[in-house]
Order: C-alpha cells, then structure tokens, then sequence
C-alpha cells in the first residue's frame, strides 16, 4: 500500500522564459500549485559565461540582461498578483548554468522540488504537443518529474484546477514509481484518480487479432487490478484500459476532461532515476490535448 | 519527495524576492562564472583572428610602407596599447554594453556620444562584410584543393556567386549570434591552436624555401625592415600605422575581461600580454617569412602586385606549401568563422545600449527572451552588413582591400573619441596619484592624439584617386568616398533621430558626469 502523509507541503519550480512557453508553463504551474497549496518558484535561467570560449565577456552587457530579466519575472509575478483568485505563493529566482535544463534541475535539488514545469516550446498540429529542444533536454536528464505545459496553457484559467489525474500505467516494471507520484500528485490536488493501460495492438495481417487483442487486454485488466491493490483506499480511484491499433488510436480513444493531467514514467532505457521518453509516451504526447508529466523510473527521495 | 514546512520568505512580493539576499538570488546567482587564464588567451587570439586578419591587412600594408611591414607592426601596437589602457579605466567604472557610444555621451554628451556609438557599429559592420568576404574566397579555394581543380577558386571572383555566398555565411553567422550557439571550450582551443599552428607552419616553410634557392623573389631580410623611420613619407607611415591598428583590433577584450577572469588579480594582465605576444611574434614572423618569400615587387607573387594584395594568402599557400596549402586554406576559414561570432557581438550590443538609452529605436534593446542576445539588433546588423558587402562587391573590384583601409579610419575615429573620452571623464582626478596620471591622462590622450592624426591623414590622402587600391567614384579615392558616405550617413541619421527621440539628445536618458573619486 502506498503511504502519502507528506503530499501537503510541496514546491513546484517553473522554468520561466518571457515567452509563450513561459506564460504557459507558469500558467500551468500556477494551476497545479493552486489546487496543491504549493509554492512555486519561478526560475529564470541566464546563460553562463564559464563555459564562454568565443565572445568575449562583458560585464555591462550581463548587468543589463540580469536587469531585463528580473523586469520579466516582475511582469510576470504582477501578472500573478493582479488576479485575486489567484492565491498562489511565489519565489522568484534567477540562475546562471550551462544551459536551461540544467539550471531548472539544480534549481529543483535546491529548494527540494517535486516538480519541475517547462512550455512544450513549439506548437505542434491542432495545439497539440511538440517537444521542443529546451523540454526534450530535460527529459533527458531531470531526476525530477517533468511536467510539459502544452500550447495555449496560459489561456486555460487557473480556477480550472486539477479535475482529475491519468496515470498511464504500463505493462512492465517501472510502473512503482509512476503509481507512487500519481498517488501523491492526486491526492495534493484533491482529483480523482484514473489509471489507463494503453494496448496498441500493431500486428500484420493474418494473426487471430481478436485473440490477441483478447489476451492484451487481460494482461492489462491484470495489470490495472494490482495497481489499484495499492491505492490509499480513500483515494477516489477508476481503471480503465484503452485499446486502439496504435499508441495514438488508443490515446484518441479515452475521453480527457479539461482540467486533466497525464503522468507517465519514462523509458526503460534511461538511466535509474533520469528521465527518458520511451516512445509509447513521445506518441502519447503527439495526441495529448492535456498537460503530461513524465516521471522518472525510480524517484529520488 | 521531501518534507518542506512552510517557505518563510517574502512571498509574492517580486522583487523582494529577486533582490533580497536570502531567498533571491543565492550565491549561483550572483555571478555568471568566470574563464580561466587560458581561456581568455584563446578567446583573445580567437577575436583578434590573426590568420583572417594577416591575409587581409598584410598586403595593404605592403603596398603602403614595403619591407617596413615589421616595423610598423611593431609601432602600431603603441597606439593600441595606450588606448586600451583608458578603455579598461572607463570598463571599470561604467561597465557597459554600449562602450564607446556611452562613455563618450558620459564624457562629452549626446552629440559626440552617438557618433562614437557610430563609428564602433560602422567599423564592426565593415570588418563583418570582409571577413565574410574573405571566408567566400577561402572556402572556394578550399574546394578547390580537395577536388585538385583551380578552376573552382576562380568561381569566388564570379560577383553574383561571390555575393550569395557570402549573403549564406552571413545568414549562419547571425543565426549562430541569435541563438547564442557557442563551441565548447576545448573545440575552440583546438581551433585556435590549430591556426597558431598552421601560420607557423606556413613562415617556417617560406623561410626553407628561401634557403633552397626555391623562393619566387628571395630578398635578403635585413635589420632596416624594422626600423619604422626607414618609411619613406609620414602619409604612407600613417596609412600603414592605420592598418595596423587594424590587426590589433579585438585584444583589448582580453584586457577588459576584468571582473570574469578568475584566479588572482594579475590574470587578466597576464592573459592579455601572453596574447599580444603570441600574435606579434606570429605576425613578425610571417611577415618577415613573406617578404623574404616573394619580395615587394609587382610580379606574379610578389606583395606588391595589387592582383593577389587584397588577400595574400589566398595566392602565395600553394606555392609555397604545396599539397599543404589546404591547411591554411582551413585555418583562415576557422579564424574568419569564430571571428565573425564575436564581432557580432560588438555593435549588436553598442546598438542595444544606444535603443536602451533612447538613442535609436525601442526596438534595438530586445533582447531574445530565449537566448539573452540582443536580437533585434543582431538582426539589423547582418542585414546592412549583407548589403553594404553587396553594393560594394559591385562597385570595386578590390573591394576587401579598400573596406579594410577604410575599417582602419573607422576604428581611429571611434577609438579616438573613446580615449578623448576616458582623458575628459577622468579630469577631476588626474592628480590623484600617479597612477591616474599615466591611466586616466597621458596613455590615453597620447594614444588619441596619435589615433585623431592618423584618421584625419588617411582622410585627407584618401582623397587621391590612387589612394588605396586605385579604385575611384568621379577621380575621388573609393577610400575616402567610403569614409565620407559612412560618416555622413552617420550624422544624418542622428539628426533625423534628434527629430524623432529629443530625450537622449537633450541628455535626459543619459547624462554627462565625471568621475570624482
């Protein structure tokens, strides 16, 4: 059984940029942080100049962005301040680090965050999710949850909260640590739980496919039924297992609300406790008209 | 996932928050990292790009003072030197982005101010558009090499060819300066140990094959090459000093790399003679190899034939290395492609600080919310540099040659203003100590005084239509029309801007001021 007493206090830090996919993230960032009386720690990450080796450094030129930079998180904070429903404690922050994903990851070790939120960066078709350079070098390397704020989050109002929380459970191991932090993210934000096995079944012409659709999904009834052994038995909890002939045909299958959030863990193939996107959560993503957060196979404590 | 109680910082109050000390920005955040002694050495030899650098000015020069090339070389680093010495004053006390133009304005107001923010953003834009120029005719050559036929080297004379490559270098160089991409730190030493290296290379091979009996005009070298009064008229000693200004260009960073260079205090000193001595002795040398090589005169390979001065290397690596020249062809690619990175930077950031200040267009101080570079003026940068390379590829047929003289005027100027101006901000304080004395006072005003002659003597000799490379608009010198329209167009746009933005020009968004301590 999953034991969660110490989802109440929680830190969620947003990699900010003065952007769309800043807006986004922060906007996202706020929601959650609302419906989980979390504090967020809004975090812009400047370049830095250690690893310079062909423009010359210039101290006026970096005065002047750090300058610029706190103006946006100003802006930004108002924006926040501004809107009295909004009752969401904020930190701001500026970091200097090698690159955007590295400072959000430092920053989040720092102030013990559970959450690290960045804008999907592109848009892709339809508003749906692409990942852009700054997102997919996070997923590569974070050893904190990841949530990516899709395109048009900062048009969603913050009210909307949290309306319910998707775990996409897989079938193979790493199922633990994505059960534990869907649990927790649930319970944080007071949604009911969903958990979803997604069967693809991709097969060539000529195989009995009832039968293996039929044995797929069993497998995943299976699957559901011993995860929801775990559950809190408080917690609000459905299953339901979702079959297509691809990924995203089972994906487009299930019915989303708007304030839903997705967790999914990340690829086998990663490193213990780094993110990775396996590839079923990368065509998850394509088709996802919500917010998803990718956690890590082991999450660190 | 831990336990946190409750954050006891200020919440939601911004600026507290980013401000304060404690929940603000912590110690990560207060500085941006520093680069080592190394690194700021390879970092200076990287701008100052002395294979670029040499194939561009060694053949002007030539033309100008002969087999005192060595010599003036050595003379044009006093200059130099004397003027960096007030800009690491003024960088100390008013760190900047927008240099020249805002400690000028400081120093002598508005009018004077936007005229040196000018000659800093003319003198990069120029220097931009040769550089590129001269990467198309390597790149060319180094197809060339690889696929063994010359004929391909001679497409970079071909205008319209010359002129869309060079239009594609420029693209990449912008887009790598918008998005910030840096090569790592080792890759960049490889290159610039590479070119080091090469250009080595290149004056030891000229110099066996001088004592083969191989060499094309083998001339002895004799002691007088570095005697600076051996130049037979002061026009042609000031048009070769001019030059030469030219190739010390860009070290000066490494002196201002103040507060970043980490390690003790004497590193940025350190790093900035290590790097002055390595690029005169590398010049020295492949100067002396050179003209040892192939002579003055004005046959097929000789420094003195205009065919082959606007860009030396270019016709003298393959006789002289053989097979090997695609060596140089490479290293003069590398030195002309890391330079162009850091040259942007330069009047990006001068035209950022003149939008900040209200001096031009909001519009200039944007600064990319994704990669922290100014990108609309980068942007603005490469558009005029790209047409600037163009209208004149068509209008001289020396083009690389004449924009380097004219580059040369151009950096005297703002340089000029900028050392007038490090003497005037500093005048309450000159008999402080005698180190302000020689800082704040002498060097700089000796090397201004030595600077505003210099430009006035090129402007004035640049008249003559043979001035240069020969090339002239109505019998007047392409040089000093280059000179004029450059400077003119400054002017009126600043009038236009004074019409438009009367704050800044009446000193309200930046004031004048001296320093008092």
């Amino acid at each position: 059984m999953i034991d969660v007493t110490d989802a109440s206090a929680r830190r969620i830090v947003v990699g900010y940029t003065a952007n769309d996919a800043g807006a986004d993230a922060l906007a996202l960032a706020t929601r959650f942080a609302r419906a989980g009386e979390a504090l967020l720690d809004v975090v812009m990450v400047l370049p830095s100049e250690a690893h310079n080796s062909t423009v010359p450094t210039d101290t006026g030129y970096e005065r002047y962005i750090k300058e610029q930079s706190r103006e946006w998180l100003a802006e930004a904070s108002e924006s926040l301040d501004d809107d009295d429903d909004i009752d969401v404690a904020q930190l701001l922050h500026i970091r200097y680090a090698e690159s955007f994903a590295e400072g959000l990851i430092a920053a989040a070790h720092e102030f013990g965050a559970a959450l690290i939120v960045v804008g999907a960066a592109r848009g892709g078709l339809l508003g749906r999710s692409r990942i852009g350079s700054v997102a997919n070098e996070l997923l590569h390397s974070s050893d904190v949850p990841v949530a990516l704020a899709p395109v048009g989050s900062r048009d969603v109002p913050v009210a909307q909260g949290v309306t319910r929380v998707t775990a996409a459970i897989g079938t193979r191991a790493g199922a633990d640590a994505l059960l534990e932090a869907s649990v927790r993210f649930a319970i944080a934000t007071h949604a009911p739980l969903r958990l979803v096995s997604l069967v693809a079944i991709d097969l060539p012409a000529g195989i009995d496919e009832g039968l293996v659709a039929l044995t797929s999904t069993v497998h995943a009834d299976e699957v559901l039924l011993a995860a929801r052994r775990e559950l809190p038995d408080y917690l609000d909890a459905t299953s339901t297992s979702a079959t297509g002939a691809s990924v995203e045909e089972a994906v487009r299958g299930l019915d989303w609300h708007d304030g839903e959030v997705v967790l999914v863990g990340s690829s086998r193939l990663a490193a213990p406790r780094h993110l990775f996107l396996g590839s079923t959560a990368a065509k998850m993503l394509r088709e996802l008209p919500v917010p998803m957060i990718v956690v890590p196979r082991t999450t660190s404590h | 996932m831990t336990h946190h109680p409750e954050p006891q910082a200020p919440l939601t109050k911004a600026t507290v928050a980013v401000d304060g000390s404690e929940h603000g920005i912590s110690k990560k955040g207060l500085s941006a990292g520093s680069v080592g002694l190394i690194g700021a050495i390879v970092i200076g030899i990287s701008c100052i790009a002395p294979a670029y650098t040499l194939t561009a000015a060694l053949g002007p020069t030539v033309s100008e003072v002969g087999v005192q090339v060595p010599a003036i070389i050595l003379v044009g680093f006093i200059p130099m030197l004397l003027v960096a010495f007030g800009y690491r004053e003024l960088n100390k006390r008013m760190p900047d982005s927008g240099t020249s133009f805002t400690w000028a304005t400081r120093a002598f107001g508005p009018w004077i101010g936007w005229l040196a923010g000018w000659g800093l953003v003319a003198a990069t834009i120029l220097v931009l558009s040769n550089l590129a120029g001269i990467a198309v005719d390597f790149l060319f050559l180094l197809i060339s090499q690889i696929a063994g036929n010359p004929e391909i080297a001679d497409l970079a004379t071909n205008p319209f060819i010359n002129v869309a490559v060079c239009l594609l270098f420029v693209l990449g160089a912008t887009w790598v300066s918008y998005r910030d991409m840096q090569t790592t730190q080792k890759l960049q030493y490889w290159l610039v140990g590479f070119q080091v290296v090469v250009l080595v290379l290149f004056a030891v091979a000229a110099l066996v094959e001088v004592a083969n009996g191989n060499a094309f005009d083998a001339t002895a070298i004799e002691l007088s090459w570095f005697n600076p009064f051996a130049v037979e008229s002061f026009s042609s000693f000031a048009a070769g000093l001019s030059l030469s200004i030219f190739i010390f260009w860009g070290w000066d960073v490494t002196l201002t790399m103040n507060e970043e260079t980490k390690g003790s205090e004497k590193t940025p000193g350190r790093a900035a003679t290590i790097t002055v001595v390595t690029i005169v002795v590398l010049y020295l040398l492949i100067a002396v190899a050179l003209i040892a090589y192939a002579g003055v005169g004005t046959g097929e390979f000789g420094l003195g034939n205009p065919e082959i001065q606007d860009n030396v290397f270019f016709h003298l690596a393959g006789p002289i290395l053989g097979p090997l020249a695609v060596l140089v062809s490479l290293a003069v690619l590398t030195s002309s492609a890391s330079s162009l990175q850091s040259t942007f930077v330069s009047p990006a950031r001068t035209l950022l600080a003149m939008g900040h200040y209200g001096a031009l267009p909001d519009k200039f101080a944007k600064v990319s919310p994704r990669f922290f570079t100014p990108g609309y003026a980068t942007i603005v940068s490469a558009v005029v540099a790209s047409a600037f390379y163009a209208v004149m590829r068509f209008l001289s047929e020396d083009v690389l040659w004449d924009t380097i003289t004219a580059l040369g005027m151009m950096i005297c100027f703002y340089y000029g203003i900028t050392a007038f101006a490090c003497v005037w901000f500093f005048r309450r304080i000159w008999w402080r100590s005698v180190r302000n004395f020689f800082f704040t006072l002498l060097f700089p005003l000796v090397g201004g005084v030595i600077l505003g002659v210099l430009f006035f003597t090129t402007l004035i000799d640049s008249m003559n239509p043979d001035y240069g490379s020969g090339s002239n608009i109505l019998g007047v010198g392409l040089v000093f029309v280059l000179g004029m329209v450059v400077l003119l167009s400054g002017v009126a746009i600043m009038l236009w801007q004074a019409w438009r933005r009367p704050a800044f020009f009446r000193g309200e968004t930046l004031s004048r001021a001296a320093a008092d301590d």
